[in-house]
């Protein structure tokens, strides 16, 4: 019965509990709507970053990693890595890249490129960059030409490069001494990352390892794409097994700020919804103390006949979590139904292309939360009117009944 | 025989510099089924004998033996259920919950000691015919008048099956027709089911009533009189 009075107890001053419940709605509603935008950027980043930048895994002669230089490969153990990669069912597939610095010219300008030798139908399996070329951007390396590359939008407008263009690639070879070729642009793709579209190129793996003076067999790179990203772990961790020579790395070690997002986001997201909460709190304890001191004669006269002080607690502790939850409650629906209807149309961040691109995020964002996050903020909102509830209701345990009584 | 037994029963309050004696060596007896007014002036002690009586103060000297049992010696926790099981409250401003119709204010105390839902509804039902609120029993405080308030609060003082029933200037905010009315129904309920009540009160209506009139003076019992024996 303490329960159906505490409910009833909420809509004594519907004025005033609707206000709370009001502040609560809408502090709720600002912050699941923020955490969905936040956690779909984030989800938008990490899902761009594996599709098209790092992959799941990335495999490495561990020099490599340390001086960048073309002569250390992936060969010795190459055959008996093709193979354990063709057999394990969780690698949906897997791409060998030659990748070095170059320097590309263009008849205007000049600038530091990461080039990136691909089989193109392998790399399309492991790759989505692909997808980013426009239908009037040309191609991807489809072989019809020789010396064809594949550019970023950033890197064309900076090297005022168009469809067809020639680029001038200058580099190492293998023995070290200084090389080059010129190269048609045979495709412009374009990330929502400007920083990577400046960066990489792609051309024709086998036509680069003549030019690098390099075996084609031989590869600095080998990125791997898994039929699920949950096995990335297990799959990490079974070839850094079997091959201890190799370095290999998910792609939370390559790019570890995208990967300190995808660990952290969560834990920041939940601290994000506890400061809102707590300053919420601070309006159900507010509340909470006008309650009690509204009903200082009525909380004695219950004492008086016999309640104990667990249920004068239960009780004042079941009106403050009514009054959270109530507003919770609305708030994370007309959260979630904005989330949902933001998540269909999109929102556009054109305005703000510039500084979004070049920090990889996109421009079109679209919120997204999943139902733990709902669970878990239901659990904290229960938490907090608990909290909440703590000083008023030891407030009212103080009170002398027979003093109680007698309060005008 | 005595269900409350009071000895040498002082209250002295220091909550300022100079200490006031509320209560100043009370000995008074009660038997089952009385109808027992306390009266005097203000000041008198009523209030603070009632409160003493009733476990929501304690004696600063003295006993209160109710059916054998020390109330002055039971733990606070112990206490609250003592007055749940033992003791109803009628108070001068009725006290009722707001929220709750005259029904559930008469349940309430029942679904405190763990009465099942049917039973609440019965004793509920039964009491609140008893007051002659028969057809209110869905009636919220607010829709009830100043004397039907005070019947529910009469009901819900009897729904614990108490002991005994203290009385706290029951109709001090009573019009006299209303007044009239509670007493008859007090009074019927005394004779029939020989339940005790002991009123504090300054209304001679209340005292013409009572079968036993206790007169304080100063915290002590300066005359204790009965008409009729319970």
């Amino acid at each position: 019965m303490i329960w159906i009075i505490a409910w009833k107890n909420i809509w004594r001053n519907k004025v005033r509990s609707l206000v709370v419940i009001l502040a609560i709605t809408f502090g709720l509603l600002g912050g699941v709507f923020s955490s969905a935008v936040m956690k779909g950027m984030a989800e938008q980043r990490m899902k761009e970053a594996v599709s098209r930048e790092t992959a799941h895994i990335q495999i490495h002669n561990p020099k490599y990693i340390e001086d960048n230089e073309i002569k250390y490969t992936i060969d010795g153990e190459s055959m008996k890595l093709a193979e354990t990669l063709d057999t394990m069912p969780q690698v949906k597939a897997w791409s060998p890249r030659i990748k070095f610095l170059a320097m590309g010219n263009s008849a205007n300008a000049s600038t530091g490129v990461m080039v990136y030798g691909v089989i193109p139908e392998k790399e399309e399996a492991v790759s989505e960059l692909w997808t980013m070329i426009c239908d009037s951007c040309g191609t991807y390396l489809n072989g019809e030409k020789p010396n064809q590359i594949v550019i970023g939008e950033a890197l064309a407008r900076k090297l005022n490069l168009k469809l067809r263009s020639k680029v001038v690639l200058t580099f190492q070879d293998a023995q070290g001494n200084l090389s080059g070729a010129a190269f048609r642009v045979c495709g412009i793709y374009r990330t929502n990352n400007s920083v990577f579209d400046e960066m990489n190129v792609y051309v024709n793996k086998q036509e680069i390892a003549q030019l690098l003076a390099m075996d084609p067999a031989q590869s600095q790179e080998i990125a791997l794409r898994l039929s699920d990203g949950e096995t990335m772990d297990r799959v990490q961790q079974e070839l850094a097994a079997g091959f201890p020579d190799l370095l290999v790395r998910n792609w939370k070690q390559i790019d570890p700020v995208t990967g300190m997002l995808a660990d952290f986001l969560d834990v920041y997201l939940y601290m994000f919804m506890a400061i809102i909460l707590l300053a919420l709190g601070f309006g159900i304890i507010n509340t909470m103390l006008m309650v009690i001191l509204e009903r200082t004669r009525e909380l004695g006269m219950l004492t008086a006949i016999g309640m104990n002080k667990r249920r004068v607690f239960l009780m004042i502790m079941l009106e403050s979590v009514y009054l959270s939850l109530t507003g919770a409650i609305a708030g994370m629906v007309l959260g979630y139904l904005l989330t949902i209807y933001t998540a269909w149309t999109g929102i556009d961040l054109s305005s703000l292309a510039e500084g979004f691109e070049k920090l990889g995020y996109p421009t079109m964002l679209y919120p997204y939360l999943d139902l733990n996050f709902f669970i878990t903020l239901t659990a904290m909102v229960i938490g907090i009117g608990i909290l909440a509830s703590i000083y008023p209701a030891r407030k009212a345990l103080k009170l002398n009944p027979a003093d109680a009584i007698r309060t005008d | 025989m005595n269900i409350i037994e009071i000895k040498d029963l002082k209250k002295i309050y220091n909550d300022s510099e100079i200490a006031v004696h509320a209560l100043n060596g009370i000995n008074l007896a009660f038997q089952q089924g009385e109808f027992a007014a306390i009266v005097g002036p203000s000041g008198s002690g009523k209030t603070t004998l009632l409160n003493i009586l009733g476990g929501l103060d304690v004696p600063s000297e003295g006993s209160i033996q109710i059916d054998d049992i020390n109330i002055g010696e039971l733990s606070s926790r112990k206490l609250i259920n003592f007055r749940l099981n033992n003791i109803g409250f009628v108070f001068q401003s009725y006290n009722l919950i707001p929220v709750l119709t005259a029904y559930e204010n008469v349940e309430f105390i029942m679904s405190l000691q763990g009465y099942s839902k049917e039973k609440r509804k019965r004793r509920a039902l039964e009491l609140l015919e008893a007051v002659g609120l028969a057809d209110r029993v869905n009636s919220r405080p607010s829709r009830l008048s100043g004397g039907q308030q005070q019947r529910v609060a009469v009901a819900r003082a009897l729904a614990s099956r108490p002991k005994f029933i203290l009385a706290d200037e029951p109709t001090a905010n009573l019009d006299s027709v209303s007044t009239e009315n509670l007493l008859d129904i007090m009074e019927k309920l005394n004779l029939e089911e020989k339940i005790t009540f002991i009123f504090s009160t300054h209304d001679q209506r209340v005292v013409k009533k009572a079968h036993r009139v206790v007169t304080l003076e100063d915290g002590k019992v300066i005359s204790d009189e009965s008409t009729q024996s319970p």
